[in-house]
């Protein structure tokens, strides 16, 4: 085992070579956050100094055990807290000094849930995804109709179009909300775990979709997850986080290293390569 | 109805990577919302579009918005008379020129009431009370739902209760006075002269302030001499009784407006007054109208005489002593005990002509050996109001408990006051 | 997929404003003294363009100075409670807010009460005095409401009820000190009372007044309809759709605020209408904050006119307090739409 785990990032660009590589959406350059727990006594938390790139079409899964930092990361990146140092840039524009209904316009981040206090239609729900576009007082126009019914169409809830939102299940409510997000034309779609409550249908589903999405609308899809093997299988590339640290960046083969996952993860791992150049984690014998 | 297949080439194009194609999208949305350009311009609060809230733009517009409604409401209503200078005019037929005079009421206001006053609205029972008593009740137009004192009252047409009468019964009646004390609110009161009415506001603290009240009132509804002739007598009785309870020191009494929570009365009421004039002293010293009181005080007073007033009358006043002596702390009190309750009747709650009667009973009670009541079965409370001025040793006997059969003179005198 | 359009907010509000004139007619009718539809159109009419000989006396003063006033402040006391209503239902994410969760009228009161120690007998000094008392309290409530800079729901729903129970018992320990006399005005102004003349003489330019700060009170709260509608999903995402979340809470509070001390300043604290009739409207209406704040405002002033008339004249001549006639009346039309709902 190796007990020596590097400390800088590994960051291997898969599209080296390419003659045309595509647009570079989001730069994330040497970002760093730290912050302490209210018990003064427990240590603070650092989080960086983190780069990495995200183009077009992409679909980055941030991986890592509990406290690693995913989250805070995934926040940053959605502007929702300012980084101590760096800059994180999407379209050219830094984040943090972003007006909200621009930042709004760039960045959707996907909730996990949705409490609604008063009952809303679907696709009165869907609809507000478009209130980054327009004045403030607005009405929505026949174009924000449009849309919401393309992103509703584009999860495959169109059925659920005149449902009551307190009414669905999980996945459709899941659906629904990502249609919202899409509905806000971004160009980052950000997810903090979304597969947490879904069986595995949902979940291979659910990344499906997101593949799906990157792929024809031109995302970049960032997802924060636990789902080691999903990741391999549908991400471009994965960030793999540790104690706040972000040690690999690359494509799922060269960041499932049997000894560094041992070593983040702290469980017994194989990986295994399949033929389709994408690689399977395995428990290796837990019972030990 | 859009299509959820791939190849619509729309949808992947209208992703904003284009900016100019954003604006362009944007300035249709704004035509949309431009239908309500004006409301919305008016109450734009934005992020960076502060300026525009402090903008001149803004404040022109309110404040046209704001001249314009002034200017259009103004000079039609602003001119509008709403006060009534001879509502009775109409009722009467009379010419439209009415005199009156400026009479100061009780309190302080100094209020217009026309020289011949022919229709009166009474806002409260003891108000009725004396009307009838200076027998110009043919003038009284209407009173309150609660005035049944003489039963006669009862049958007026009525403007709703003494708190909160309805305004509009009131000028249906077309008054030329309307009497009213400290149980209407200010504020109807106050309505009620903003309307035109002249509303004489009678508020005595003490016996002889009800005496001058009912003088007063006699004055302005044209009975001057009645109302001479009426506070005479009852000043007279008020006299005699003064003089038969000469020297006798003042019973203590605690006298109780309500039992649960225990309520009494304070010194500035005019019911203190009244407890005087009957031979009486209040135990509870307080600058409140209505003082709660806590038993503690009173076991530690020990007033010698216990004054309830019940809802209805009654002969005597067994019922009352057995109930007190069946309660927990009272039936501890010396006043208990002994069965030295005195009960008085509703007339003596209002400070209206029929007080001296109820004074004159209530007297009665705390001092029987001066009117040389024995302790016999059997008691009346009666307290007509057209008593002549000496009470009969024969009625208004009070029935004292078979314990005491001789009640000595004497009394021990205890520490009063808080 | 129907999104809200202006025609039919406009379309909304016409229909229920048709209902409140009707009904604002059939008030104009009842009452004390009898007069009939065509003597109040001609009084209305001869007094709208100022020939005032030609109304007599006694319409002039009952329809002017005693429905016609009652009325107009119905209107606008129904309202603003109902907005101020809507807005806290929005603003603390709790569909059992009322205008005076947060403890805005106790304070009004409580300014009233002081004023009536202090200044008995000055004209205005407790409208005066009951607004400031408002306007403190929603300034203490505020201090205390905020968490990390901005307003947190929950800290500020529990200094309201904080200072509401505080502000209450000094009003107790107030009351049991006063004489007689202002106790019995205090209890009419706890329980609301549309019967209060206008400080002022010229009672055009008073409601004028106050129409002028429930516009822009009320208009500001508009503004904010979108945003409230966002909030309403969640306020983390509603910030992440852009809305400056801590910026619209702040409008939303300061406006209901003003509006709730401008109904209670004026007749005292009329309870469940702020409360109900936003949820009425959302049963009848949807709960898009743009057309319910606009079907609130009607909504409240067709319910408040609708109890007073019923105080005026169920018990004729004794007077119900409008506050008890909201309760018995509100309640039932609540159960009974909570069953007819569709879901």
């Amino acid at each position: 085992m190796n007990a020596d785990v590097r400390h800088e990032p590994v960051v291997s660009d898969p599209y080296a070579g390419f003659v045309q590589p595509p647009q570079v959406r989001l730069k994330v350059e040497q970002v760093s956050y730290a912050y302490s727990a209210t018990d003064r006594t427990a240590p603070k938390f650092t989080l960086g100094p983190v780069s990495f790139e995200g183009h077009q079409r992409e679909l980055v899964a941030i991986l890592g055990p509990n406290a690693s930092g995913k989250s805070t990361l995934l926040k940053l990146l959605a502007g929702l807290i300012k980084p101590l140092s760096g800059r994180i840039e999407v379209d050219g524009e830094e984040v943090s000094s972003m007006e909200l209904r621009t930042r709004a316009q760039r960045i959707a981040l996907v909730a996990q849930e949705s409490e609604m206090l008063f009952p809303l239609r679907v696709w009165e729900y869907v609809l507000q995804g478009r209130y980054p576009y327009g004045r403030r007082l607005r009405f929505e126009s026949a174009e924000d109709c449009l849309m919401a019914g393309n992103a509703l169409a584009q999860v495959g809830a169109e059925a659920l179009r005149d449902r009551w939102m307190d009414q669905l299940s999980g996945g459709e409510k899941q659906r629904v909300i990502l249609a919202r997000a899409m509905a806000q034309q971004p160009s980052l779609l950000l997810l903090d775990e979304p597969t947490q409550h879904l069986d595995i249908g949902g979940k291979v589903e659910l990344l499906r979709r997101l593949r799906k999405l990157a792929d024809e609308n031109r995302y970049t899809v960032i997802v924060v997850t636990h789902e080691l093997n999903l990741a391999a299988e549908f991400s471009d590339r994965i960030a793999l986080l540790h104690k706040g640290k972000c040690l690999r960046i690359g494509s799922p083969d060269e960041v499932y290293q049997p000894e560094i996952l041992e070593e983040v993860f702290e469980a017994p791992l194989e990986v295994e390569m399949r033929s389709t150049g994408r690689p399977r984690v395995l428990l290796r014998g837990a019972r030990e | 109805m859009i299509s959820p297949k791939r190849e619509t080439p729309l949808r992947v194009e209208s992703q904003n990577t284009d900016p100019n194609q954003s604006k362009l999208t944007l300035s249709a949305r704004e035509s949309v919302a431009s239908r309500l350009a004006v409301f919305a311009r008016l109450f734009y609060f934005g992020g960076t579009e502060l300026q525009l809230f402090l903008s001149k733009r803004w404040f022109a517009v309110a404040a046209m918005a704001v001249c314009g409604a002034a200017s259009v409401s103004a000079p039609a209503l602003a001119s509008a008379p709403t006060q009534i200078r001879q509502q009775s005019a109409l009722a009467n037929g009379a010419s439209s020129a009415r005199a009156t005079k400026l009479v100061t009421d009780d309190s302080g206001s100094s209020v217009a009431i026309p020289v011949a006053v022919q229709r009166i609205v009474t806002l409260a029972p003891n108000l009725t009370e004396t009307v009838y008593a200076l027998g110009i009740e043919d003038k009284l137009a209407a009173d309150t739902t609660y005035c049944d004192t003489p039963l006669a009252a009862k049958a007026k047409p009525h403007v709703g209760g003494p708190a909160n009468p309805s305004l509009e019964a009131i000028v249906a009646t077309h008054p030329d006075l309307v009497l009213a004390t400290t149980m209407t609110s200010r504020e109807t009161i106050d309505a009620l002269r903003k309307l035109g009415l002249a509303v004489y506001f009678a508020d005595p603290h003490t016996v002889r302030g009800m005496l001058d009240t009912t003088q007063k009132i006699a004055d302005i509804t044209g009975a001057p001499e009645k109302g001479a002739e009426l506070v005479a007598s009852l000043q007279a009785r008020l006299d005699a009784l003064r003089a038969r309870l000469d020297e006798r020191p003042l019973q203590h009494v605690l006298f109780v407006v309500w039992e649960d929570p225990l309520i009494s009365i304070g010194q500035n009421t005019f019911i203190a007054d009244a407890l005087r004039w009957a031979g009486g002293e209040s135990v509870i010293v307080a600058s409140q109208d209505w003082p709660q009181v806590s038993m503690e005080e009173v076991l530690r007073i020990e007033p010698e005489y216990i004054i309830l007033t019940p809802d209805h009358a009654e002969t005597d006043n067994s019922h009352e002593i057995d109930e007190l002596r069946a309660r927990p702390v009272w039936r501890e009190l010396k006043a208990v005990k002994l069965g030295r309750i005195a009960l008085a009747d509703e007339e003596f709650i209002r400070p209206s002509p029929g007080l001296v009667g109820s004074i004159e009973s209530l007297a009665r009670q705390l001092h029987p050996e001066v009117f040389g009541v024995p302790a016999t079965a059997g008691a009346s409370l009666t307290a007509p109001v057209r008593e002549p001025a000496t009470p009969k040793a024969t009625s208004g006997a009070i029935r004292l408990a078979a314990i005491h059969a001789g009640l000595k003179p004497t009394q021990e005198h205890a520490s009063c006051g808080l | 997929m129907r999104p809200l359009t202006p025609k039919r907010i406009l379309g909304v509000c016409a229909a229920l404003a048709a209902v409140l004139f009707i009904e604002c007619v059939v008030s104009l009718r009842l009452g004390a003294y009898p007069i009939s539809i065509v003597d109040i159109v001609k009084t209305l009419f001869h007094g709208a363009i100022g020939h005032w000989d030609e109304v007599p006396d006694e319409y002039k003063s009952v329809i002017f100075g005693i429905r016609l006033p009652r009325i107009a402040l119905g209107i606008l006391v129904g309202s603003t409670l109902a907005t101020a209503g809507a807005g806290f239902q929005a603003l603390l994410r709790n569909p059992l807010a009322d205008p005076y969760v947060l403890g805005v009228s106790s304070g009004a009161a409580l300014g009233a009460i002081v004023s009536l120690i202090v200044a008995p007998h000055t004209v205005g000094a407790i409208q005066l005095a009951a607004f400031i008392g408002a306007a403190a309290t929603v300034g203490v409530v505020y201090l205390l409401g905020r968490r990390g800079g901005q307003l947190d729901t929950a800290t500020l729903l529990l200094a309201g009820i904080v200072a509401a129970s505080f502000l209450s018992a000094v009003i107790m320990f107030l009351m049991t000190t006063l004489s007689g006399r202002d106790l019995r005005g205090m209890a009419f102004w706890l329980m609301g009372d549309l019967q209060t003349p206008p400080p002022i003489q010229n009672v055009p330019a008073w409601f004028a007044f106050l129409f002028t700060i429930f516009v822009f009170a009320a208009g500001a709260i508009y503004t904010t309809a979108s945003d409230l509608n966002l909030i309403l999903t969640g306020e983390q995402e509603a910030r992440h759709l852009g809305v400056n979340v801590s910026r619209v809470k702040l409008v939303v509070y300061v406006a209901a605020s003003v509006l709730t001390g401008l109904a209670v300043s004026v007749s005292g604290a009329i309870g469940y209408v702020g409360l109900l009739v936003p949820h009425a409207m959302r049963f009848l209406f949807g709960n898009d904050y743009r057309l319910l704040i606009p079907t609130s405002i009607i909504g409240g002033a067709i319910a408040i006119v609708l109890a007073d008339t019923l105080a005026r004249t169920i018990a004729a001549p004794t007077e119900l307090p409008v506050g008890a006639m909201t309760a018995l009346a509100g309640a039932p039309v609540f159960i009974y739409l909570m069953r007819r709902r569709v879901r």
